[in-house]
Order: structure tokens, then C-alpha cells, then sequence
């Protein structure tokens, strides 16, 4: 199209004015705080290069990693990953080769244009299929081919941002706003590059900017102009009748950001459990434990919040959330290909400092404070060993980020996130605070270490994560950057934290995977999110507190058996997501019921598996129950040895079998005080599932266990019916 | 619209419809280059290129006028009309996780769903009762990132049974197949009803019909059968076919994985039956020094017996010839596949890093037009030449191949229909005989 009609559309160009996308477009609805008309702004018709051209080429894709945008380009033309470095793309449109890209005594003849444009071959086809764009291309050529930047981006505005239909197949229309520092905005819809999460729920009309919503749900897309990037969110309710939430319990803040959602959504909730199933659950959640045997529950009412603040307080408490964030810290025993070593000792003392943290209720602030500027003997200050869980400065900064920002630098290393705003300039000025330590047993300032920047190839300058560069002689940063990461306005560092203890209890986090934080992937409920962390820091980032705010609200203690009409939701709380037990927790509870202890190592008998305080001590039960490697990010990794691998070893290996029946375990010391089969199987009942079993499995029990058979025959069937309790769904998982 | 709707809704249905009758292969055996395998220095050499890029290792003849692989493949060299390369993969991922999930589902990764890798979808679409296991990794799927790659919406049943243990390795021995002591079928079979009384009869609601556990119910019938268990057993493989399979028999293997006495299981599991078989070999992920492509410790004279391409060779060769004596090869559908290729240029330690924009992949058997390359790369290798082809290019062919009609729909749980080979990908018509 444009091949047979460019001549004449250069021309319009010139008669027409229309050189400017924003020109041709309607004002966004709400432009009452606008300094200027977009129309005036735009009247000279000066293309600048940062805030038209760039924009162009990113959303026509030409910078894409796949393209230009590549390392080393491709076709030997070679541009900055979406436009991350302007001043180097101009350099490579306008000077390389001679200037030979840029024809500016005939712009049309210019290979920056005929390439694109298809003219002559092209191996990414023809890019520029719309005319503005061309146009757009052309007059700046004609302009002189300038490196103009005639005001600074402050940040883009999405019309809508958030969007709720009422039924698959509506559309809506976007329109995106610039806004500049100079006070001018303008309309730069047809510079913004929109992309769906998944595309078979959204379709995208590059053309109008208009979106098609062909699936229910929650749906994401993203607007990306320049440097900037949006997620906008898109609701289709699931249903077209709205449920009635109105009665539902709010207890607290949680409740009200759950049901408001669930209300959009027009999904239906599941009703609260009651008491026993209450207490299997916060036992298993705060403790890694079943609860105890001891009152009957059935009589009177518990009182849940006693329940709550009770478990919180207990050393199980301590020793369950030490093991969570001995994982999150991946402390274990080891030594890498770089020989950077965790001792034995060393891991036992990161592990004891973190629960002696625990225990006496020490801020997650300070904790977080304290590990990244540790220094000292890694085997007697714990906190030191965070400096030897990866073997260099760059993946610590990697591990850094991903622990304590929940976010992902790794892309950065090599070249500016493509989906998040990490430069180069901020993985090497982390890194560079890492370099200057020994990564040996005694972790040391080394002062002569250094991070070389791979695009300069010097030492990078220390550098805060998207903030200024440190002075040039400071020896440790560290402490510089603990200030800015626990600074209570740090955006990162409070909702990463509580996005985990929201997972913990809930079963999924706000913002999955855990530790992929990035605008490109927004939290199902950003309200929710922002409340939880400003309550966080509010108590002293508390992890109890919110711990007891999340187990305090109707939304936590919603049954895990779904209702009409919330089937398929997993994500918005409808009601509980039910988890498979962890395997430490598991292999404890499995413990617990056969009445014997499992061997970790040469740990002492009857250690519990949650409170191993080196994840590098062997164990085959641990691994088989999908024990996680702690020498990667545990985020998300399921058992990597596959369901049917460990039903066969349920079925033939020794974790149950050299127990089930063993002297002196459970089964054993009821068998021998001459209880009845049946009396037998509801105390393991209570034990296990924490309940009496029900008239159909009373019958099941008459059914199985036969009193006239010999005593041998009669042990082996309570055997089995012991290994069918703890490989059922309802013992391995928490509902 | 309506129309077209409507016929693709016909063939959805039905996925096994007049494709299959004209489909040869019944199984596929994918051989996986764990870390990305150097085009440059296997299937796709470029001896004009300057020393830079051509690296340190000849290229040779083959049986392919004008045709040309790595010196250290020559027993593939000599049987290449039977195999058709592809020099023209193109990928945009370079980093492992992304670009395995990409490779083995044939669906670039998003975060709004997780796609099941291309053996998931042949063990969901299988219609015979084999109790094996329809999808299994030798000795296991992937050793990174295994929360993205899998059986993505499938249900478990579809997962890959990883063997945990690797038939390369002397120690070799697939665990929990023998009777714990005291134990018989019968009781496995007691233990296996009171389960599933108890996920019944109990107070959680179970979603979904069948059996309350399947993969218990999968595990209990492997170990009803003597002849499952014997197909994972090496050992009843004769003397010499376990050295035809491997480079030096006699050579300690305990700290590698022999791509070899893979590929001998590979072949064991297929001939039984199973319709898809994952050989993980890894070590390829070379940044360092590219020594290791022809001896895996250079120095230690012991281990050029296991080396990456001279070993990859040797099975490769092997396994088309063990295939062809047993009347299996038009049965069998076999795949070489990788993360992506090397960077063209050598790094400053001799090694070579991610290189997704060109690499090379080979197929042969099962209804693959052998004896010819499609596509080409450019004189350094750097970008695709000529007939790009995608990873959901491949995912369509394959499928078309196994008899799977690549645009037929599966349904996550949330009742959301899924392509098993993506809108845009296209089926590679010349590799079809």
C-alpha cells in the first residue's frame, strides 16, 4: 500500500500538517490539569528524536531483542533494547557507515526509510505499514535527521487504566497521555506499543488502540511509550448475575479489598470452616504442625483469636518461620564451582541468628539491616553467610534483589529490562557494592575489588537501585543501601515481604511468582497489597502482626470446597486455596501419626525436619517429598521427582514401610494395649486429620476390618489402613 | 466466519481424523542438548568463516553432497541421508528457562498460563491403555526452572516419570520397582482401595471423575506388571547392543551421562509402546572452552569416551540403524533439539554463549523426508538465511507427524480452549515423506 502511494502521502505530509501523530487525535477526556493545548505544543512540527522517533521504532518493534534490538544487531544495524540508550541509536541511524542510513537532499531515498518501508529487502518485511509512521520518519529526515530532545518525559497516563466490562466482547478504546516536565502533555496513542498478557483473551487493534475482551476474568495490558511501561487492568465478571456479598463478614481490610473484587467479578464465596477445620488449618500454617490432641472442641465455641495469638507466640512459630526464610535466604551447607563455601557451622549459625531474631520479635527491618552489611567469621556471626550462598557479586545482586525486593535484575546485567525500568547502571552499581567483599569464610571490605561495567569496561560506580550513584570513594555501600531498601517510602522492600506472608496463609501470592515484582506484572489486588505493607511498617515491620492480620479476616478461614459459581476461580479468594503440605511439614506430620521419628543426617534422633538448621543435610525421605535445592530460588518449584516416581516410593520405599508397624510406634502400642481395630483407626483419625470419622467411614472400617481373622492377618490390614491415612488427600494437603 | 468456526470446532473434535491415516509415526523419541548445543560445532559448521567463528574443529563430508557437519560426527556424517536438518531454528529467548519452554511446547512462555510441553500433549491425546507411562525423561525432564516446564494445564497424568536414575550411570536402577520386604501385590492393592475409600468418603470435595488418585493408581499398576518393570532394565539388553549404543563400553562412565544407554532405553520404552520418550543429555551449556565438545575432561585421556559430539555420534548412529533392524524407524519419530544454539564468535575463554536468533535442529524416522537440509544460515551463523523456522513450526510438524492434528484444541481447567500448536505456526511441508 504504502509502496504505490508514499510519494503522494509525502506530499500530505506537507500540505496537511499531518507529520505529528498526536495531531490527529482527540484530547484524552480528563485534561483539566493541563497546562497547554497538545495542538499549540505541537505546531512547529520539530520531530524530536527522544519523544517521537524513539517511541516509533520501539513500537513498530524494530529494537526488539529478535530484531535490531539484539545484542550484536542484526543485518549489522544494531539499536539499544527499546530504546534504552537514545544517544547511541542516533549515533547508529545517523553516523555509522558514513551516514549512508539517512539520505537528508532525499529523505525518501534513505535506507532508515526504504528498508522498513519494504522497498528494497527486508528481512523483518514491511514494518511501516501505517502512514503516520512514514510520515513521521520522513519530515524528521527532512528536518536534518536532528538529535532534538524538546522537553523530558515526567510519565505516561492510560486512559481507562482500569477497565470493567460487563460481558465478553466488549471493547474499549485507549488513550495514552504524555506528560512533560515542562508542563506541556500531549496525546502519543499512536506512539504507544500495547501488548496482552495472553492474547487469546484480549485482542489488541494496533490501528484504534482498542482492546476486545473475548474471555472472562482478570486480564492484563500493557502500554509501553518511550521509557515507560503501564500494565492496565481489564475485569470481565463471570457470571451475569452478582451475588449478594453484602452480609459477608468485613473483619478488617483484607476482607473489604477481597469481597470488592470478588464483587466486580461477580463471583460467589465459599462459606467458613468451623472450628476443628479452623484449627487443623492456623496450626499447619503458623507451626508446620497438626495441633495438638487434647480439648474436645466440639462443645463450646474456640475463641479464634486466643487460637491465633497463642500459635504466635509458641518456639513452633519460631522454628517454622526460621525454616521459611532459612529457605528464602538459601541457607544450606555447601561449596560451588567457585569454591565460595557455607560451612556446616556457618549455616547452623545464620539459622540460630535468624530465630533468635524471631523470638525476640526483632523487625524485619532490622533483620534485613543487619544480613547485608554483616561482615566477620562466617561460622560464629550467621548473618555473614548470606555473602557465600552464590558464588560472585553478581549473582548476589541477583539473589539480593529477589529476596529482599521480590524483584528480578538478572535481564539487566546484560542489557536495560526490557519489562521493568533496571538499568545496567543499577545491576553494576549493586554488584559493585558486593565486589568490595571477600567471598571467603571470613567475609572482609576488600577494597580493591571491583565490578567491571561491561559497556564501559571500568569499574562500575556504586549505584541505588534506580536512584543517584554513591561517591566515588565509598569502601562500603552496603549500609547505604539497607537504609534506602528499609526506608518506609521504599517501594519494594515492605511489599515483598508481605506478598510472601500473604502466600504463606493463603496459598498464593498477590504478585505470582514471588519474587517477579515488575509493572509488567501487577498484583491481582494493588489496593490490597499497598494496605497490607503501609500496615506492615505501620508495626514496626512486624512479621507477627501480619501475619495475625491476615489469619484474623472472614477471607482466611473460607472453606477450600468451592460452591456453584466459584469452581475455576484460583486467584481472587473465593475461597481457600488448598496446598499441598510442605515436606518438612509433611515428613514431620507423617512423624507425628506413626508415632516415630525419621533420621535427618547425623542430626539427633527425634529432630524434627523443620527445624534442620543446614538444608544441605541429606536426607532421601526429604528429597522424595520434593525437598527444594536451596542452591537456586526456591520460588514455585514443585517436587522435581513427579508425582507418579513418589507414589511408587510411598508404595515400595522405606518412608512409610519401616515404620508403619515398627515396635513401639503408635500402631504398635495401641495394637498391644488391646484396643479394637475400629477404636484404633478414630484415634488415628483425631490424630491425623484432626476429626472424628464420619458415619460412611464408620461403615468402611466395619467393612475392612474383620475380627474374626487371625491377629497377623488383622495388623497387616491396620497397617494398610494407616499408609491409606497418610496418603490421602485430606492428610497431605491443608483445606 | 461462521463456517470456518465451525470446521475447526469439526477437526478439535477430533483430532486424530484424516491425518492419521496417512501418519507413520506411532512414538517419538526427542534427544535434548541440555544448556544449547553450538550449531556451529555440530550440524551447522562454517568452514570459510574466519577462525573466530569456525572454532577449533574441522568439519567434514557426509553422505550429503555439499553437505557438511562437525569432524567429530562422523558415523552421523556417513548416514545423513537418513536424516533431515533444519539450519534455520529462530527463537527469541536466551535464557535457558524461557527458551526450553518454548522449544519443548512449541508456545513462546507467557505469564498468563503455562503450556504443557509437547510429550504432555501426546500422552493426553494417546488412546492406548499401556500401563507405562506414556511421556518418560531419561533420567529426567530438566534439572532448572522444573516449575514451568511439564505438563503445564495437562493433568499430572501427562507429567513426564522421571527415572531419577541415570541408565548412563554403572549404578543404574530405576527406584521402588521391587516388592518392599514383606509386601506382595496384594496388599499394594488393599492399600490402593483405602486410599481411595478415604478421598471418597471423607470431608474434602474432589473435583473430577476417575479414580480419587490417579497417579497412585499408575504407580500400583506398574508394579502389577512384570513386563513394565522389565522395560525399564537394561540389563536384558544383549552385551553388544549396549556397545553398539556407546563410544568405549569399557570406559568408567560413573560421572557422566551416557547419551548412549539413554538412547538404548529411549529405544526399550518406544519398542513397548510408550509414545514419548525424552533423552536429557546435559553439559552442553559450554560458555568456558569448547574443548569439552570433543573430550568432556580435557586431559584425562578416560573421559574422550563420553564426550559431548563424539558420543552424541555414536547414539545417534546407533539408534538409526538399531531402528532400521527392527522395522521401527518409520514408527518412530526422532528429534534433536536444543535451548538454542552458540554465539558464532568465540568468547575470551574459548567458549561460546546463548545464541537464539539461528540453530539447528535434525529429525529423521517416523515419516520425516530424509536426506535433505531445509533452511540455511547466514556465512557466520549469526542470523537465519534462508526458510525461518520457529519452535512452533517444529511443535506443528511434530504433531502432524505423530498423527495429531497441530490446530486441534485441549481445555485448561478453567474450560479455556488451547491450540496444541500456536495460530501462527506453520507445519514444515517439505520434511513430510
Amino acid at each position: 500500500m504504502i509502496k504505490s502511494t508514499y510519494a503522494g502521502l509525502v506530499l500530505g505530509s506537507l500540505v496537511l500538517g499531518l507529520c505529528n501523530p498526536g495531531m490527529s487525535m482527540d484530547p484524552p477526556p480528563q485534561t483539566s490539569d493541563q497546562k497547554s493545548d497538545p495542538r499549540s505544543t505541537e505546531s512547529n512540527h520539530t520531530i524530536d528524536f527522544i519523544n517521537d522517533l524513539i517511541p516509533m521504532i520501539t513500537k513498530l518493534g524494530c529494537n526488539a531483542g529478535k530484531c535490531h534490538g539484539s545484542a550484536i544487531g542484526r543485518g549489522g544495524f544494531k539499536l539499544s533494547l527499546y530504546g534504552g540508550s537514545p544517544k547511541t541509536d542516533y549515533d547508529e541511524i545517523v553516523r555509522r557507515h558514513g551516514g549512508r542510513r539517512i539520505n537528508l537532499a532525499d529523505p525518501e531515498s534513505s535506507l532508515i526509510f526504504i528498508k522498513p518501508a519494504e522497498f528494497i529487502e527486508h528481512g523483518g518485511g514491511a514494518v511501516i505499514e501505517d502512514d503516520q509512521h512514514s510520515m513521521l520518519l520522513l519530515d524528521w529526515i527532512e528536518q536534518g535527521a536532528k538529535f532534538i530532545r524538546q522537553r523530558e518525559l515526567k510519565h505516561i497516563e492510560v486512559h481507562p487504566a482500569r477497565y470493567v466490562a460487563t460481558k465478553v466482547g466488549d471493547t474499549t478504546s485507549f488513550k495514552v497521555l504524555a506528560r512533560y516536565h515542562d508542563g506541556s502533555t500531549r496525546d502519543v496513542t499512536n506512539l504507544t506499543r500495547f501488548t496482552a498478557d495472553d492474547s487469546t483473551a484480549v485482542r489488541i487493534d494496533k490501528g484504534s488502540a482498542t482492546a476486545t475482551l473475548e474471555r472472562t476474568g482478570r486480564h492484563i495490558v500493557i502500554a509501553r511509550y518511550s521509557t515507560e511501561v503501564i500494565p492496565i487492568e481489564l475485569l470481565v465478571p463471570t457470571s451475569q448475575v452478582a451475588p449478594d456479598l453484602s452480609h459477608e463478614t468485613r473483619k478488617n481490610f483484607v476482607d473489604e479489598e477481597v469481597l470488592s473484587s470478588l464483587s466486580e467479578l461477580r463471583v460467589p464465596v465459599s462459606p467458613i470452616l468451623d472450628d476443628r477445620a479452623f484449627m487443623r488449618r492456623i496450626t499447619l500454617d503458623l507451626t508446620g504442625r497438626l495441633p495438638a490432641q487434647s480439648v474436645e472442641t466440639d462443645q463450646t465455641a474456640i475463641d479464634r483469636e486466643t487460637i491465633i495469638d497463642d500459635l504466635l507466640r509458641s518456639e513452633a512459630f519460631v522454628n517454622f518461620y526460621t525454616l521459611k526464610l532459612a529457605r528464602l535466604l538459601r541457607i544450606q551447607s555447601k561449596q560451588d564451582k567457585n569454591l565460595v563455601t557455607t560451612t556446616p557451622q556457618a549455616a547452623r549459625a545464620f539459622h540460630d541468628y535468624l530465630a533468635r531474631q524471631l523470638r525476640a520479635r526483632v523487625g524485619y527491618d532490622q533483620i534485613a539491616r543487619e544480613i547485608l552489611t554483616a561482615t566477620g567469621d562466617t561460622s560464629k556471626y550467621g548473618p555473614a553467610a548470606f555473602f557465600t550462598a552464590v558464588e560472585d557479586p553478581r549473582l548476589q545482586t541477583e539473589f539480593t534483589t529477589e529476596v529482599f525486593m521480590g524483584s528480578r535484575m538478572k535481564c539487566a546485567n546484560c542489557h536495560n529490562h526490557p519489562l521493568d525500568k533496571w538499568t545496567q547502571d543499577d545491576f553494576h552499581g549493586l554488584t559493585a557494592m558486593f565486589s568490595k567483599l571477600t567471598r571467603s569464610q571470613v567475609i572482609r571490605l576488600n577494597p580493591i575489588g571491583k565490578n567491571i561495567h561491561p559497556n564501559t569496561g571500568e569499574a562500575a560506580l556504586m549505584k541505588l537501585p534506580g536512584g543517584e550513584f554513591l561517591p566515588e570513594d565509598t569502601r562500603d555501600g552496603r549500609s547505604t543501601f539497607a537504609a534506602w531498601l528499609t526506608d518506609r517510602d521504599n517501594p519494594y522492600f515492605a511489599r515483598a515481604i508481605v506478598n510472601r506472608l500473604w502466600q504463606s496463609l493463603m496459598g498464593r501470592g498477590l504478585v505470582e511468582p514471588l519474587d517477579d515484582f515488575r509493572a509488567t506484572n501487577p498484583p491481582t489486588h494493588p489496593a490490597l497489597l499497598d494496605r497490607l505493607a503501609s500496615d506492615f511498617i505501620d508495626h514496626g515491620y512486624n512479621i507477627r502482626h501480619t501475619l495475625k492480620r491476615i489469619a484474623m479476616s472472614t477471607t482466611y478461614s473460607r472453606s477450600s470446597n468451592p460452591i456453584a459459581g466459584n469452581e475455576t476461580d484460583g486467584r481472587f479468594y473465593s475461597h481457600r486455596v488448598a496446598t499441598p503440605l510442605g515436606p518438612e511439614v509433611l515428613a514431620d506430620a507423617i512423624s507425628d501419626v506413626l508415632g516415630i521419628p525419621s533420621r535427618y543426617g547425623n542430626e539427633m534422633p527425634g529432630t524434627r525436619a523443620v527445624d534442620l538448621k543446614d538444608g544441605g543435610v541429606r536426607s532421601d525421605a526429604l528429597d522424595i517429598l520434593g525437598r527444594c535445592d536451596r542452591s537456586n530460588s526456591c520460588e514455585g518449584a514443585p517436587s522435581p521427582i513427579g508425582p507418579l516416581a513418589q507414589k511408587l516410593h510411598l508404595f515400595n520405599g522405606e518412608l512409610l514401610n519401616n515404620r508403619i508397624g515398627a515396635h513401639s510406634g503408635r500402631l504398635d502400642t495401641l495394637i498391644k494395649s488391646q484396643k479394637l481395630p475400629i477404636e484404633i483407626a478414630t484415634e488415628f483419625y483425631q490424630v491425623a486429620l484432626n476429626r472424628h470419622p464420619n458415619k460412611n467411614e464408620l461403615k468402611f472400617f466395619e467393612h475392612l476390618f474383620n475380627p474374626k481373622e487371625s491377629s497377623a492377618r488383622q495388623r497387616a490390614v491396620l497397617e494398610d489402613f494407616v499408609w491409606g491415612l497418610v496418603t490421602c488427600r485430606e492428610f497431605t494437603i491443608n483445606h | 466466519m461462521g463456517d470456518i468456526l465451525r470446521l475447526q470446532r469439526a477437526t478439535a473434535d477430533n483430532p486424530l481424523s484424516n491425518i492419521s491415516a496417512k501418519a507413520k509415526a506411532k512414538s517419538c523419541i526427542l534427544i535434548w542438548l541440555d544448556g544449547g548445543a553450538s550449531h556451529l560445532d555440530t550440524f551447522d559448521p562454517k568452514p570459510e568463516a574466519p577462525s573466530e567463528v569456525r572454532g577449533p574443529f574441522d568439519s567434514i563430508n557426509t553422505k550429503l553432497p555439499g553437505i557438511r557437519v562437525s569432524e567429530h560426527m562422523p558415523r552421523t556424517a556417513k548416514i545423513l541421508d537418513q536424516l533431515a536438518l533444519i539450519r534455520s531454528v529462530t527463537s527469541p529467548f536466551g535464557v535457558h528457562n524461557f527458551a526450553i519452554q518454548y522449544l519443548m511446547s512449541g508456545h513462546k512462555p507467557t505469564p498468563a498460563l503455562q503450556y504443557p510441553v509437547m510429550g504432555s500433549v501426546v500422552a493426553q491425546l494417546q488412546s492406548n491403555q499401556n500401563v507405562l507411562p506414556p511421556n518418560i525423561a531419561i533420567p529426567n525432564l530438566i534439572s532448572r526452572d522444573s516449575a514451568t516446564i511439564g505438563n503445564g494445564f495437562l493433568p499430572t497424568m501427562t507429567k513426564p516419570f522421571s527415572l531419577g536414575s541415570d541408565p548412563g550411570k554403572a549404578n543404574y536402577q530405576v527406584r521402588d520397582l521391587d516388592f518392599y520386604q514383606g509386601l506382595d501385590l496384594t496388599r499394594l492393592d488393599r492399600r490402593r482401595r483405602i486410599v481411595n475409600s478415604m478421598n471418597t468418603l471423607g470431608n474434602l470435595e474432589l473435583q473430577g471423575k476417575g479414580p480419587s488418585d490417579p497417579d497412585l493408581e499408575r504407580a500400583y499398576n506398574i508394579l502389577a506388571s512384570e513386563q513394565a518393570k522389565a522395560a525399564f532394565d537394561l540389563g536384558q539388553e544383549p552385551e553388544y547392543m549396549r556397545d553398539h549404543y556407546t563410544l568405549d563400553p569399557r570406559a568408567n562412565v560413573d560421572d557422566s551421562n551416557n547419551i548412549g544407554q539413554q538412547c538404548l532405553l529411549a529405544r526399550r520404552l518406544v519398542e513397548r509402546g510408550v509414545p514419548f520418550v525424552t533423552v536429557n543429555n546435559t553439559g552442553w551449556d559450554n560458555h568456558l572452552d569448547l574443548a569439552t565438545y570433543a573430550n568432556r575432561h580435557p586431559g584425562d585421556p578416560r573421559s574422550a569416551s563420553h564426550a559431548l559430539v563424539p558420543g552424541l555420534d555414536k547414539a545417534l548412529s546407533a539408534l538409526v540403524v538399531d531402528l532400521a533392524d527392527r522395522g521401527m524407524l518409520d514408527e518412530t519419530l526422532v528429534l534433536v533439539m536444543t535451548d538454542f544454539g552458540r554465539t558464532p564468535k568465540i568468547n575470551s575463554t574459548g567458549g561460546r554463549d546463548h545464541w537464539p536468533n539461528c540453530f539447528s535442529v535434525a529429525m529423521l524416522g517416523g515419516g520425516v523426508k530424509s536426506g535433505q537440509v531445509i533452511g540455511s544460515s547466514d556465512a557466520l551463523g549469526e542470523f537465519v538465511k534462508d526458510r525461518s523456522i520457529t519452535p512452533g513450526d517444529l511443535a506443528a510438524t511434530v504433531y502432524t507427524l505423530l498423527g495429531i492434528d497441530p490446530a486441534h484444541e485441549l481445555e485448561t481447567p478453567d474450560g479455556r480452549p488451547i491450540r496444541i500448536a500456536p495460530q501462527d505456526s506453520n507445519v514444515i511441508s517439505e520434511l513430510l515423506a
